[in-house]
């Protein structure tokens, strides 16, 4: 069953148009990740989905049914803000179960669903303090608290994870997923983060300049990006790329240095200009099947300990390798590059799509 | 001469020089002061023991006396009216406009700006507006309202003893509006959008919002500009000056201007000082009122 339906939406804000054309399907119970760098409208998207932001044209329909011009209060959504949004002058439990008071629901029942909310969370002995009184991982789970009593069709989550420190982002990102698996819930979650979006989602929605580049769940955007900014943006460290160009034989010649011929002809018309992607954990120093090679030179090496990143150049390009060890490699090294042909993607340089 | 550039430099005399000069400051301008028109409160002064410390000691004389005038009551009247309906419009309205400025409209920024204006005009100047304003022959407030067919006939604003007083509040009003309106704003601006927003979300109506979002984080201000209103209302002079100086018989007579026509008019200088010291002490009480409401000023 869907449950968000975003269908040709467009958002102008006077003469800028922020969001263009948006198509995105949401299922019940999915968890969808909103990605893209900032100012890609990926927080503007989230926004007219809770009401905060009006449409310019299109529809967007929850639970099938439209919820343009409807105020927020009226969409049955609960969203999670990246300052959090507490409010500040009320304890724990009166920031998580404003809602219900507003709505005059029963002492017993504000009550029990606010203990609730608390225990799950973590929050129990925390109920009577103001939220200046809490530390940054406290406050994220009352605003959490708050979206979870509501128990609302649709969870919204703007960046919740970004004012944490790195482990404690780390551990969140596990607790958010178990949160909404537990609850059946259906999320949209925005991060600029794309591990987190490959992480925590079933769903990914690549945003850029108000456009989704590409959506789909995230071993396929990372197996088959649709065109090169999608490539570089998914994967960490980002893919490499690598200019060349077909020759008249249709095989793939390295630009900038015509003589490294590629051992990859898809018969493409003679001079046709691309971009070879090459994933850093693809790239190899030693042989293997199927395999293309292209020298290179070390330039350096960024050990992390469980990992080994060796910076290369190929043709006065930078490469990136990731090694899941310690390679036998210094720095000025004369090197022989591998690839599986099956890993390599190419993009056309004009269209940036897939080729 | 080593020993005193060392420290200096060092820093250690140098917090007692500037801890020292500010208390000096306070002392002079505002301690001694305060003392001695306590001291005088309790002295019989005049013009001719004024220039000698060495006058009777009455005790609470000048109190009783200040208590047993006739006038006393109408002018503890006054006053209360005078500051509670200066506050209360002053503070409504001031509000109301802080909240219409604070939605985002072409030229709010601009428009705000605009009420200041109010605000740096001396107060004697507007005085002297209000007087034409108020005029009962030629004045454009009965103009206006004649015209309007809201009053049959003219009001003499400043000469009717029924009228005077509120003639006097209604300029102080208008006079008070900007300060508490940027005061206002200024609070109002900020509390987080995202916390209005959250409170959407959670199904807050406009009104809800206000009653439960912005009055209780408005509190700090709140208590800040009432506070200061009532100081700023007490000290308020120029305006009764210019307008009524009192008049006529005393109904639009306050504490203030009443102090002042003892000491400086009727030269009944420890009358005067009398008046002034209850009015310090009621000025003490809310400014601690005011220093605690500060305490409750929320952080995001």
């Amino acid at each position: 069953m869907l449950q968000i339906e975003i269908d040709h939406l467009n958002k102008h804000y006077g003469g800028f148009h922020a969001l263009k054309d948006i198509n995105i399907s949401i299922k019940q119970g999915s968890f969808v990740a909103l990605v893209g760098p900032s100012g890609c409208g990926k927080s503007t998207l989230l926004r007219t989905l809770a009401g905060l932001e009006k449409t310019s044209s299109g529809d967007v329909r929850i639970a099938g049914q439209s919820v343009i011009g409807k105020p927020p209060r009226e969409r049955d959504v609960a969203m999670v803000f990246q300052s959090y949004a507490l409010y500040p002058h009320m304890d724990v439990e009166h920031n998580m179960n404003y809602s219900m008071r507003l709505r005059r629901r029963p002492k017993e029942e504000i009550a029990e669903r606010t203990r609730t909310a608390a225990e799950t969370l973590g929050l129990g002995n925390l109920l009577d303090r103001l939220p200046k009184a809490l530390s940054g991982g406290q406050r994220q789970r009352v605003a959490m608290g708050r979206a979870i009593v509501r128990n609302p069709k649709v969870f919204l989550f703007d960046e919740p994870l970004s004012n944490l420190d790195a482990a404690l982002r780390v551990h969140m990102r596990g607790e958010i997923r178990k949160l909404h698996e537990r609850l059946n819930a259906t999320s949209v979650y925005v991060t600029h983060d794309q591990v987190e979006a490959m992480t925590m989602a079933d769903h990914v929605v690549v945003m850029r300049a108000g456009v989704v580049e590409q959506q789909g769940s995230p071993l396929d955007l990372y197996d088959r990006p649709a065109n090169r900014f999608v490539a570089g943006f998914i994967g960490s460290p980002a893919m490499n790329f690598l200019p060349a160009a077909a020759a008249s034989n249709g095989a793939l010649v390295l630009d900038n240095d015509g003589t490294q011929q590629i051992g990859l002809n898809r018969g493409m018309t003679h001079g046709r200009q691309l971009w070879i992607g090459m994933r850093p954990e693809h790239l190899s120093l030693k042989p293997c099947v199927n395999d293309m090679a292209i020298d290179a030179t070390v330039t350096g090496i960024e050990s992390t300990g469980s990992m080994t990143f060796v910076v290369l150049e190929v043709a006065s390009q930078p490469v990136v390798l990731a090694h899941g060890g310690r390679p036998e490699t210094r720095k000025g090294d004369q090197v022989r590059l591998h690839i599986s042909l099956d890993d390599l993607h190419l993009f056309d340089r004009e269209t940036e799509l897939a080729a | 001469m080593q020993g005193i550039i060392r420290t200096i430099r060092d820093g250690s005399g140098f917090d007692i020089l500037l801890l020292g000069l500010a208390l000096l400051y306070l002392i002079i301008f505002s301690a001694f002061p305060i003392i001695y028109n306590i001291i005088m409160s309790l002295q019989t002064v005049d013009m001719f023991t004024l220039t000698s410390f060495n006058r009777p000691f009455v005790g609470l004389q000048n109190y009783y006396d200040i208590f047993s005038q006739p006038v006393a009551g109408t002018i503890f009247w006054n006053t209360v009216k005078f500051v509670v309906l200066s506050i209360v419009f002053q503070l409504s309205i001031g509000f109301g406009l802080a909240l219409f400025f604070q939605q985002d409209f072409p030229g709010a920024s601009y428009l705000r700006g605009l009420f200041l204006a109010g605000w740096i005009m001396p107060a004697l100047v507007v005085g002297a507006i209000w007087k034409w304003l108020f005029a009962g022959d030629f004045g454009v407030i009965n103009y206006a309202l004649t015209s309007l067919g809201i009053a049959d006939d003219r009001i003499f604003w400043l000469s009717d003893p029924n009228v005077a007083l509120y003639a006097v509040i209604i300029a102080n009003i208008w006079l008070g509006i900007p300060f508490n309106m940027i005061l206002l704003s200024v609070g109002l601006a900020s509390i987080p959008r995202d916390v209005y927003e959250a409170a959407e979300l959670d199904g807050a109506g406009v009104f809800e919002r206000f009653r439960s979002i912005t009055l209780p984080l408005m509190r700090a201000q709140l208590g800040a500009v009432i506070s200061l209103g009532v100081i700023f209302t007490l000290q308020q002079f120029d305006l009764i000056a210019a307008l009524t100086q009192g008049g006529p018989a005393d109904s639009s007579n306050v504490a203030q201007y009443w102090s002042w026509q003892f000491s400086f008019q009727t030269y009944e200088i420890s009358l005067g000082s009398a008046v002034s010291v209850l009015m310090i002490i009621f000025v003490i009480v809310v400014a601690a009122v005011y220093v605690r409401s500060t305490r409750h000023e929320h952080s995001y």
